[in-house]
């Protein structure tokens, strides 16, 4: 009985690592800023190009950072991420943010291609962005080639090598 | 310009005007990202051109007569190069561009053993530059790997660019949306490039002059680079 006592033990001490190990490990954000995609696209009624401005008349859809965020972000406003925002803002330091959508160097993609000529949404490969009260860590699907020419194929568009290799 | 996809793109070569300068290899080295090589690797033949200029003489010194022929990869309508490729790593595509899917080589070297105009180019190392150079390497043209082949494109990421804008701006492709680097950065405008199809392009009229030939067109391969011969 006693050794039994002692096991459980154990593994709860065990389990309390792992869970203290575990959230500790959660805490630490992955991009530089938690950014809220549900506030400023549902509570603010942003959309997607406001921001990323590039993402309609471009091949790359530009990442965001202090020019286009001091536009809104004048003061301080009552929320610890907003707060470091405007430090950025202020000591005129670029958001460090880190790159999550990434196709391969041997591969093209356009954002214009495919925004403006192909009228695609942009959730079609970012999911429902508008519930992100996260910024991204992983990409919403994995975008391997097999899952580019899925949508080709239905879409009835050229899967010809060259138009994406070159 | 034609509709979409009855393009055949074709360059034309005038002698009389190329100074052999070199500009149009420089031009195609930083556009597509060609490894530089080193001097021994050069003295074994491992030299990487997408473009390069051939150099002749005739006379006896010193009534020499020098030619320049900018040589790129001459497009041909019947080319020897993609019959042999077992994997479809080349291929000629509707617009007549003979294009290189570098993901796909597996570097045999059947297509640089069959091309009667050597265009094409091993990577016997993976390309190296100074660190320096890493940020101005064009980002539309990969990085090749070692052990694939690579030759020149057309500069065909420009035309899918120029396609895009044109369809972007509701509009049709225009003579000029699209050139090669090399016959954009050409001083003396040597190098004309177009749509051989296009009865009204510039390529197309000078492809019918008098002085109009091409390359070992004995062998049947139907280049669509053409040179206009030197006249006095």
């Amino acid at each position: 009985m006693h050794d039994i006592r002692k096991y459980l033990v154990t593994l709860v001490k065990i389990m309390a690592i792992f869970m203290l190990w575990g959230s500790s490990w959660a805490q630490e954000s992955f991009q530089p800023v938690q950014f809220n995609h549900d506030y400023h696209l549902g509570d603010l009624g942003l959309t997607c190009l406001d921001c990323h401005k590039n993402a309609k008349h471009q091949e790359r859809a530009s990442i965001p950072n202090i020019d286009i965020c001091s536009e809104c972000h004048e003061d301080e406003f009552d929320n610890v991420e907003a707060d470091k925002v405007f430090e950025y803002i202020s000591f005129e330091t670029a958001i460090p943010w880190k790159r999550v959508h990434r196709v391969p160097d041997h591969a093209y993609f356009s954002h214009r291609r495919h925004v403006q000529l192909g009228e695609i949404d942009c959730i079609v490969c970012h999911g429902d962005v508008e519930q992100m009260a996260a910024p991204f860590e992983r990409p919403f699907v994995n975008m391997d080639m097999n899952w580019c020419l899925d949508c080709h194929e239905k879409s009835q568009i050229s899967d010809e090598c060259s138009d994406c290799h070159r | 310009m034609q509709e979409s996809g009855n393009h055949r793109w074709g360059m034309v070569i005038d002698l009389n005007k190329c100074t052999g300068c070199g500009e149009c290899v420089a031009a195609c080295k930083v556009e597509n990202n060609v490894a530089i090589v080193g001097a021994e690797e050069s003295e074994m033949d491992r030299t990487m051109f997408w473009m390069d200029i051939i150099t002749t003489h005739e006379g006896e010194y010193p009534d020499t007569e020098v030619t320049y022929f900018p040589r790129p990869c001459f497009h041909c309508d019947n080319p020897p190069c993609t019959k042999v490729c077992p994997v479809r790593a080349t291929y000629r595509n509707d617009e007549g561009i003979v294009t290189q899917i570098f993901p796909q080589c597996i570097g045999c070297r059947y297509c640089m053993a069959a091309c009667p105009y050597t265009v094409k180019s091993f990577n016997w190392f993976a390309p190296d530059w100074p660190e320096e150079m890493n940020s101005s390497l064009n980002p539309d043209v990969s990085v090749r790997p070692v052990g694939v082949v690579e030759k020149c494109t057309f500069c065909i990421h420009r035309l899918q660019k120029a396609k895009e804008l044109a369809r972007a701006e509701d509009r049709e492709l225009r003579e000029g949306d699209y050139l090669p680097a090399c016959s954009e950065s050409c001083p003396t405008d040597a190098i004309s490039f177009g749509d051989l199809n296009d009865p009204h392009s510039e390529v197309n009229k000078l492809a019918k002059s008098l002085r109009a030939f091409r390359m070992l067109e004995e062998l049947g391969t139907e280049p669509k680079v053409y040179y206009l011969s030197k006249v006095e």
